[in-house]
């Protein structure tokens, strides 16, 4: 008995003690309308992104590079005068699993108490993240992935999309049909990310007068794309557009190549990074069109930065290394204007703002936390014309902002 | 005294000798003890979450040492019940609100359902074989899942899975006294792991293990007695998933995902098979290693917990929990034997 009732007493004191430490922990939380204050003495920028996977290059370790341009660049702006004294970078990889982005998600705001989180590729990943931050009312800046779902019906106050959808990606296909590529096949992934960029990309193809002959599922992930391929072209339309991503991608454009449709069709790409184009070879991709938000040689001020990018990198910016400085950049802005890093008061800050930086042009901030700006139509330059590294891309039209978006989505709500 | 014809040598020795009984007594209670401790202790020390991460994946693993260590099993589709459950439990709470003890329980009948056909079809098979057609019921689940996009949300998962319990705010927002509801359903599973390992229906899945045309010569339906502690393994491995669910509001395909059955096998062989304990252990570091990793921004995940388990395979086949009991053993034998002399 004697043995019982000391465990007893020494598990109360337990609890006692755990009640008592969960009420301080309570107590460092967010303050509300508190000004010219930061919570816990110091702004902390979570990069929350592929470390290790298909999604590397792209993002990766450069996304939290581009950041800390973009803290430097704040703090030489503002220098004493910065409410943001104090700006700690943290970094996670989430494998692009949703279940471990979730998690990272939850320690970076509960334990090394992240006030916001950047980038994030992988549609799931993302929309995964930004539940987590709707739950614990902080800041997501999403770059990374596609998914219109992260301003529509999943959309929440915490969550603006930075850098370009799937609607914004499909716009590409109505330069193309105005072009004279009005018959399309489109192949895409038969999951999430595939399907939404064939509506998508339907949608805009019809919306500009042109027809989709055929649209052809494939497994995702993929190898053998030679029978789609064939498919594809049984219709003999203008354009092929493929909707795969990275690996697969590669794959498709190589048997694409191989199969001498290149000599017939066009191919059109859903979603490319400059970092594709810099694996496969500039050779392989020649001639084909896509959408892309930014590219680093578009004008002096693209250069410039990606100069400065290249300095510390040793490599030249995909669109997404781009937008996570604009992100992180306009974050710090909108603090020092607040006047304090809390979430409410920056959110307010940030919505309805006009922003012209390095990655966005005409660009704002619209009611479904959506951001609209110029994106462009470009083409792979064929080898000849490669007149330095990196330097991979002819950009044909500029799309401005309100021709580039789709209005505000209505499905969401905030 | 059928029992005892079935008790390995190793019970035996506790059948004939009371002291050695009492001294087990001890050990197990003691065990027992450190082993509440450190379930209590455990959001204390890291982050909450987490904590609860290891708790659900213990219970995972101890559900596939059921299998793979006390009825010889190796399912290498476990991901199936893991994953049913915690989809059925974040739909369950989704749609209806109900309490998430409520909702877990819903999960874990699924999985037990759905782990009827699929253990029927499955346990006429051993080995190799059996492994591989688990593997094929789990991929098949796998696939419906990420078709049925309307239910299962496809690729972008179960987003938004409240955790309510009975409007009480504080267990309902934060993790740290969630975990100490939630967690009490895991120690339920494993109270009911334990309880099934040492009853007669557990002593007869051992001699299944260890001699299953001896355990049919002496009359025992083998077909049967696999097909019953499948399921009990799969209604466990469907509670851990449903904590799991709630626990992070949101469900993914990753939950259904092959990845998830081997790292179950891999938790269990790292803590050492057929001991229960070794679940536990092999998750916690498991889940630990992840943990540290993903913030140390150290690439290779894969190249550490691959290289453990190796080692592990390579050097101390009975695991981390098996070793260490056997070291024990010996040291004890030693001092016995010295003192005598």
């Amino acid at each position: 008995m004697g043995i019982t009732k000391r465990t007893g007493t020494a598990f109360a004191t337990l609890v006692a003690g755990g009640v008592l430490l969960a009420g301080c922990a309570g107590g460092g939380g967010p303050s509300t309308g508190a000004t010219s204050e930061l919570t816990n003495d110091k702004v902390v920028i979570g990069v929350l992104n592929d470390q290790s996977g298909v999604y590397k290059d792209l993002s990766g370790p450069n996304s939290v590079e581009a950041v800390r341009m973009a803290i430097a660049d704040y703090q030489e702006k503002y220098g004493d005068d910065a409410v943001a004294s104090e700006i700690e970078v943290v970094t996670a990889d989430h494998q692009n699993k949703p279940d471990v982005a979730n998690t990272q998600a939850q320690a970076m705001y509960d334990r090394q108490n992240a006030d916001i989180i950047l980038d994030v590729p992988a549609s799931s990943a993302a929309l995964a993240v930004s539940t987590v931050a709707a739950e614990k009312q902080k800041l997501y800046i999403n770059i990374g992935a596609a998914t219109m779902e992260l301003t529509g019906a999943s959309c929440n106050k915490y969550t603006f999309h930075w850098a370009y959808n799937t609607q914004m990606l499909a716009k590409g296909a109505t330069g193309l049909v105005e072009d004279g590529g009005e018959t399309w096949s489109i192949v895409y992934p038969d999951y999430a990310f595939g399907q939404d960029m064939l509506k998508s990309f339907s949608e805009a193809v019809e919306g500009a007068g042109g027809t989709v002959n055929e649209s052809i599922a494939t497994p995702f992930p993929n190898d053998n794309f030679a029978t789609f391929i064939t498919k594809a072209q049984s219709t003999n339309p203008d354009v092929i557009g493929t909707m795969q991503a990275g690996g697969d991608l590669i794959n498709f454009v190589k048997q694409f190549n191989q199969s001498g449709a290149r000599d017939t069709t066009t191919l059109a790409v859903g979603l490319m990074f400059i970092t594709d184009i810099h694996s496969l070879g500039v050779e392989e991709f020649a001639g084909t069109t896509f959408t892309d938000a930014w590219y680093w040689n578009y004008d002096d001020q693209n250069r410039e930065w990606a100069d400065r990018f290249m300095e510390i990198t040793d490599t030249r910016p995909s669109f997404a290394h781009a937008a996570n400085y604009s992100a992180a950049f306009q974050y710090l802005e909108a603090i020092q204007r607040a006047g304090t890093d809390d979430a409410d008061a920056v959110v307010a800050e940030l919505e309805g703002q006009k922003i012209d930086d390095v990655f966005l042009r005409n660009g704002e901030i619209r009611a479904d936390h959506s951001v609209a700006h110029d994106t462009y139509l470009a083409k792979v330059k064929s080898p000849g014309d490669v007149k330095e590294e990196w330097d991979y891309e002819e950009i044909i039209t500029t799309l401005p902002a309100a021709q580039a978006y789709a209005p505000v989505q209505e499905s969401c709500s905030l | 005294m059928s029992e005892t014809v079935l008790e390995s040598p190793k019970e035996t020795r506790y059948l004939l000798d009371p002291a050695a009984r009492r001294s087990r007594m001890i050990r197990r209670t003691v065990l027992l003890a450190v082993g509440l401790i450190a379930t209590f202790l455990l959001p204390w020390m890291i982050y909450p979450p987490v904590a609860m991460d290891i708790a659900a994946w213990a219970l995972f693993a101890i559900s596939v040492d059921l299998l793979l260590g006390y009825t010889g099993l190796l399912s290498f589709g476990h991901a199936a019940f893991w994953g049913s459950s915690a989809y059925v439990t974040g739909l369950i709470a989704i749609k209806s609100g109900l309490p998430f003890p409520v909702a877990i329980l819903g999960g874990m009948l699924a999985a037990m359902i759905i782990a009827v056909p699929i253990g029927w079809l499955s346990v006429r098979r051993a080995g190799i074989y059996f492994a591989m057609v688990t593997l094929a019921f789990a991929q098949m689940i796998y696939f419906v899942a990420n078709q049925w996009k309307d239910v299962t949300g496809g690729e972008n998962g179960l987003q938004g899975v409240p955790s309510n319990f009975f409007g009480i705010k504080l267990v309902e927002s934060d993790s740290f006294y969630f975990y100490y509801v939630a967690v009490l359903l895991i120690i339920l599973g494993a109270w009911a792991a334990w309880r099934i390992v040492h009853s007669p229906f557990g002593r007869v899945l051992q001699s299944i293990r260890d001699n299953p045309a001896r355990a049919r010569a002496l009359g025992y339906d083998v077909e049967k007695y696999k097909l019953a502690a499948f399921v009990l393994s799969a209604g466990l491995a469907g509670l851990a998933g449903g904590v799991f669910a709630i626990s992070h509001g949101f469900v993914s395909l990753q939950e259904l995902d092959w990845t998830t059955s081997g790292k179950v096998v891999l938790m269990t062989v790292i803590g050492g098979m057929g001991t229960l304990w070794g679940g536990p252990v092999g998750a916690a570091l498991i889940v630990l290693l992840e943990d540290a990793l993903a913030t140390s921004g150290f690439d290779g995940i894969g190249i550490i917990t691959g290289s453990i388990f190796i080692v592990v395979v390579l050097l101390f086949r009975r695991g981390i929990w098996g070793t260490a009991t056997l070291l024990i053993e010996k040291a004890r034998k030693a001092i016995v034997s010295r003192k005598r002399s």
